[in-house]
């Protein structure tokens, strides 16, 4: 079986936002809530990297781990989802969470949190696949119509992988590894040898250029 | 030794979060110029918590890695649940112990009739109101600390579920109040509780616990006063102010403070139910007429002379008005 994945190529993601649109556009998204989001790293300065980000379904997911009603689970396929008719809104899974995933639409004053909502990897919840009740509560299930989650099939550089892991892994390992040369990689130096030995063989006229 | 390790991870979270600071992106715009392909400045710092650029609206949106969150998980399920079930059931089991070979502590002298006021009416709703909600807010939150390990195989998801939904707004609703309660409950108890000369020897004789000689004290013994600072002022303060942090998500505290305020409260409030126990016990089954003294407000003048002697013969000396003295300085006939 599958393990399902998200990988985003931060060499390639140009932070257009349009995974972010495609998913709330997808799946109806409650008010004040946002499955993924586009975070910029050092925005500016040159060598500034875009990640978009949403729920990774980690292998050990922190929420599955500290919901006091063990209401978050896995599915064959690994991604995790959880069942809105069990949560209570105690905000755990939202503070054990290094990603942010969890969210809660507000329910009452104070900020009182309603039931978590989260990225499904477009896999829907525990109700009927494609049923209206199960697009209601968590959107779409694409994964049961044989499709795969919106934000990486939108995705226009192709900078959002999600799928089987093996596969989106070797897509991946492909364009690192035809990506730019070995020097620009990981350094003259690193690659070559130090700098000024560089120079000493280019004066004793050993090397081109 | 695990307890030090607890502390040093709590102040491992403290730290992580004050030592964000971004080199990082003077160090890239550098490297870029050598190798535009190295990303190594910015990845080396993701899990640093700080706020990047982001579109997204939020508190928090900007921070891509959030790393507080796995220490609080750590510690939750990890020494929290488990010594801080070790400690409740140990403290339950000894006073069960306790009950066992010592039972109710009686009177020695008959009742005389004579009824003293040892609880105005004050004294006793802030007390009640306290009491109940304390336990409403103990029960609830046992719910959802170990409900999941002991409830959850015995009543199924989704009875527990709706235990647990109702024990959440129950512990929401009912939090506000036990800090209202306390708070009056100080200042109506707080003049009884400061240090006094008979607190000495009660102490030396460790209140009679061990072998049930008579310790004279005044209004409130040295074992009340340490429930009173400890207890209800210390842990009630500190387990109701991190409560509202978490009770109240709408002031724009980040996670860390909320993961630290869970963790401070969940220890606090752990240790508050611990000695709790032993002062309800001491208040209902443990020593005979306690109990009726708080719910009537009067004791029998035997039961005032068995436990508080000095404060019926302050009483007494004072005469009319003294406070926390029996009612009047007069015993009085109820």
């Amino acid at each position: 079986m599958a393990r399902m994945k998200f990988l985003c190529d931060a060499e390639r993601c140009i932070e257009c936002n349009g995974c972010v649109t495609a998913c709330k556009n997808e799946h109806d998204v409650p008010w004040g809530v946002n499955r993924r989001r586009v975070v910029t790293l050092n925005d500016g300065v040159p060598g500034e990297r875009s990640v978009s980000v949403a729920c990774m379904h980690c292998s050990d997911a922190p929420c599955i781990a500290v919901c006091p009603v063990d209401c978050i689970y896995h599915t064959e396929e690994g991604v995790v989802l959880h069942d809105k008719d069990l949560c209570i809104g105690c905000g755990y899974c939202f503070y054990a969470c290094p990603f942010g995933a969890p969210q809660f639409p507000q329910a009452g004053a104070f900020g009182m949190r309603g039931k978590m909502d989260k990225c499904t990897f477009c896999a829907g919840g525990p109700e009927v696949d494609g049923s209206e009740e199960e697009f209601r509560k968590y959107g779409r299930n694409r994964l049961a119509e044989g499709k795969l989650p919106i934000c990486a099939e939108m995705c226009a550089t192709k900078a959002l992988l999600g799928g089987d892991s093996d596969v989106i892994s070797d897509i991946f390992r492909k364009r690192a590894t035809m990506r730019g040369g070995g020097a620009q990689l990981i350094g003259w130096a690193t690659a070559y040898g130090r700098q000024e030995r560089a120079q000493e063989r280019k004066g004793a006229g050993e090397g081109g250029k | 030794m695990k307890v030090i390790n607890m502390f040093a991870a709590v102040a491992l979270l403290v730290f992580a979060a004050a030592a964000a600071a971004a080199p990082s992106a003077q160090e890239q715009a550098q490297r870029q110029m050598q190798q535009p392909f190295n990303n190594a400045p910015v990845w080396g710092e993701v899990r640093s918590g700080e706020a990047q650029s982001t579109t997204m609206r939020g508190i928090e949106t900007g921070v891509l890695i959030q790393p507080g969150g796995q220490t609080w998980r750590e510690l939750r399920n990890g020494p929290i649940v488990l010594y801080g079930g070790i400690l409740l059931c140990v403290v339950l089991a000894a006073i069960v112990v306790y009950y066992a070979r010592r039972g109710t502590l009686r009177l020695k002298e008959p009742e005389t009739g004579r009824k003293l006021v040892r609880f105005d009416m004050v004294d006793r709703v802030t007390h009640w109101v306290a009491a109940v909600s304390f336990c409403l807010l103990g029960i609830t939150g046992l719910t959802l600390l170990f409900g999941k390990h002991l409830l959850l195989p015995l009543l199924g998801y989704e009875a527990f579920s709706w235990l647990a939904a109702i024990g959440k707004n129950i512990h929401n609703f009912t939090g506000p109040i036990f800090l209202l309660s306390i708070v009056v409950m100080f200042a109506a108890y707080v003049k009884d509780n400061f240090w006094q000369a008979a607190d000495a020897e009660w102490i030396a004789h460790a209140g009679g616990l061990v072998r049930g000689e008579h310790v004279p004290s005044h209004r409130f013994n040295f074992g009340e006063k340490v429930w009173f600072w400890l207890g209800v002022s210390g842990l009630g303060l500190v387990v109701s102010l991190s409560g509202f942090v978490l009770d109240f998500p709408n002031f724009e505290q980040g996670r860390f403070v909320m993961q630290a305020a869970n963790v401070v409260h969940v220890v606090g409030a752990v240790l508050f139910l611990a000695m709790s126990f032993g002062h309800i016990y001491m208040g209902t089954v443990g020593v005979a007429g306690a109990y009726e003294a708080m719910r009537d407000g009067t004791v029998d003048e035997s039961w005032a002379k068995e436990h508080h002697e000095l404060w019926v013969r302050e009483a007494r000396a004072a005469g009319a008005g003294a406070q926390g003295a029996p009612q009047d300085a007069k015993p009085r006939a109820v």
